[in-house]
């Protein structure tokens, strides 16, 4: 039974939506107003648009969009990937050991500047895996194993932020999955469904919602996330995050400006893709639930 | 919760019971736990695999840093470290007024994060459970946007207000901005535990004449515990775990666990780092346990299945 009520609705919103309203939304418009080298400390003088004339002239600031894009498209679709085998692991295992699995959430207690950390004593030049390898006469010396920290590709921040996400897919996922019928499973198994079949046509249509929530929180995270690329991250190219770090700290103050401009393109575009996705996602599967 | 008597044998073993229960004055229970038996297929070697891929993929990178801790130094091609030493040990037990300092401190924000985070979305979550009003979808979805987007986003712009209000660089203002951005986590699990509970046990006790808060504080949350408890933990998880959002609008001025390690972690002396990095999970580990055991002896208290 759903009641209509107006003012007690709103008796009962503005707890939340005073300082929603106060430090959210006001934190957005002074960052898009100080981008338009408007108030607040910000130099008045050239101009409402010239920190975004001067963001997008340089080379520089492409860069690092296409690198803070890349890397977030293949963790957060690699996390989402693992979290499903992960949590079909787990579901499918015998529920005298379930609770032992609780294990794969060690990971969601740890902060990101200590997975960071933990991804560099393992796959550095001079880690763990680099030793095993020497010690099985596979490389040489330390140069021998694969450099992924502090170069172009982004792989280090990339480990990171598989080994922190994918235990949070797979906990997301899960809590879907537990609400699937197994026996659907057995009718298709018993019907001569392969286990991929079954994966497609059963399993992840059920979890869908799970999986394109996760997708979306893990995709605007790690595009625009500052602790792991501050801990491991290369100086050239740069995630958008540091970029806007160094714009905004480390450069005289009249380059604060472009630091709030590339917020704002930061803010727009996540806007624009949590809004495109969700279209897409809606018009593959009409009448499903939203994201 | 007591249901309707039922015919039969079970209703004489109800009676047994409750006999018993008047005899001891009410607090009789069976001794030990009833155990279940598990359903489904018994454990196989497929299990076997599992676990050792689990363990091997999360719990080793952790013991890994269990043995630096103990190792004076862990070079290249050793497969183990050769020596062991109470070097960390040692270290962190001279800075231990640092340490102890920044986790309660830590600690402190949190708990108030996840306190103010439960003022601000308790009775929110209660109109978008229970009401249904124009804009609710929209809402529902815009109020989870501060989740969703850049942290960096909002939280440079709120720095200049703090500075301009003189709520930089302190306390309250890493309780308030670390609030803003969890507070999506205890919403959504706060408006799924109110779907779960019936509307009727609101309405008898307003009946009954229970004031509105009444209801709200004697009724409503004691149902709402286990989602409660949920938000609880992954707003507190949060909070103790974020760095930037400390470093930003604390400044250094505000203690923080993360702020204090992160200079190790990117330091060159794995053992210590290590050892401080392990240090962080006792506060987050510790209120897990204290939270498991206040919400099971409360239910076992009020009788009620957890």
């Amino acid at each position: 039974m759903k009641i209509r009520a107006g003012r007690n609705v709103i008796l009962h919103l503005l707890p939340l939506l005073v300082p929603f309203c106060a430090l959210f939304l006001t934190g957005i418009s002074i960052t898009v107003l100080q981008s338009f080298n408007i108030g607040f400390g910000a130099s008045p003088g050239p101009g409402f648009f010239s920190a975004y004339q001067e963001v997008l002239d340089s080379q520089f600031f492409y860069s690092s969009v296409l690198y803070s894009l890349v890397i977030g498209l293949i963790s957060a679709s690699v996390s989402v990937a693992a979290g499903i085998g992960l949590a079909l692991l787990i579901h499918n295992t015998s529920s005298a050991l379930k609770k032992y699995t609780v294990i794969y959430k060690l990971p969601l207690i740890l902060p990101h500047i200590t997975v960071a950390f933990i991804v560099l004593i393992i796959f550095s030049q001079s880690g763990i895996l680099s030793s095993l390898a020497y010690n099985l006469g596979f490389i040489d010396g330390t140069q021998g194993f694969p450099n992924i920290f502090y170069n172009k590709t982004g792989t280090g921040i990339i480990l990171s932020y598989i080994w922190k996400e994918t235990p949070f897919a797979a906990l997301m996922i899960l809590s879907l999955l537990q609400k699937l019928d197994n026996r659907y499973i057995q009718t298709g198994k018993m019907l001569g469904a392969s286990f991929f079949r079954n994966l497609r046509v059963l399993i992840f249509p059920h979890i869908a919602p799970a999986v394109h929530t996760t997708f979306i929180i893990l995709f605007l995270y790690s595009f625009g996330a500052f602790d792991i690329p501050f801990l491991v991250g290369e100086s050239s190219p740069r995630m958008l995050s540091i970029t806007v770090y160094d714009l905004y700290f480390r450069n005289q103050l009249s380059a604060r400006p472009q630091a709030m401009a590339i917020l704002t393109l930061m803010f727009l575009f996540s806007m624009i893709f949590i809004t495109l996705y969700t279209r897409a996602v809606a018009s593959l599967n009409p009448g499903a639930r939203k994201v | 919760m007591i249901r309707g008597v039922r015919k039969g044998w079970k209703n004489s073993l109800r009676k047994d019971r409750l006999d018993k229960r008047r005899e001891t004055g009410g607090r009789h229970r069976p001794k030990g736990r009833i155990k279940h038996r598990p359903k489904g297929r018994p454990a196989g070697r497929q299990d076997g695999y599992t676990l050792a891929v689990l363990f091997l993929v999360f719990a080793l990178p952790l013991i890994l840093l269990v043995i630096y801790s103990v190792s004076s130094a862990w070079t290249f091609p050793e497969l183990l470290p050769e020596n062991l030493s109470g070097r960390a040990f040692k270290y962190a037990a001279g800075q231990w007024e640092n340490i102890a300092g920044s986790l309660i401190s830590s600690a402190a924000y949190s708990l108030l994060t996840v306190g103010t985070v439960l003022l601000i979305t308790l009775l929110p979550a209660r109109a978008l459970a229970r009401y249904d009003f124009p804009g609710k979808h929209l809402l529902d979805a815009l109020l989870l946007v501060p989740v969703l987007l850049p942290v960096m986003t909002f939280s440079m712009g709120i720095h200049s207000v703090f500075i301009r209000t003189g709520i930089s660089d302190t306390f309250i203002g890493i309780v308030l901005v670390l609030s803003i951005y969890s507070y999506p986590y205890m919403l959504r699990a706060l408006i799924a535990a109110y779907m779960r509970v019936s509307e009727q046990y609101s309405t008898t006790a307003r009946n009954l004449g229970g004031s509105f808060f009444y209801t709200l504080l004697h009724v409503e949350v004691p149902m709402l515990l286990p989602g409660i408890a949920a938000g609880s933990s992954v707003v507190f998880l949060v909070a103790f775990s974020e760095y930037f959002l400390v470093f930003l609008i604390g400044g250094g001025a505000v203690n923080s666990y993360t702020g204090y390690l992160f200079p190790f972690l990117q330091g060159s002396d794995y053992s210590i780092a290590s050892l401080l990095a392990l240090l962080f999970l006792i506060i987050p580990l510790l209120l897990f346990f204290l939270l498991e055991w206040t919400t099971s002896s409360l239910y076992r208290k009020r009788g009620l299945e957890t």
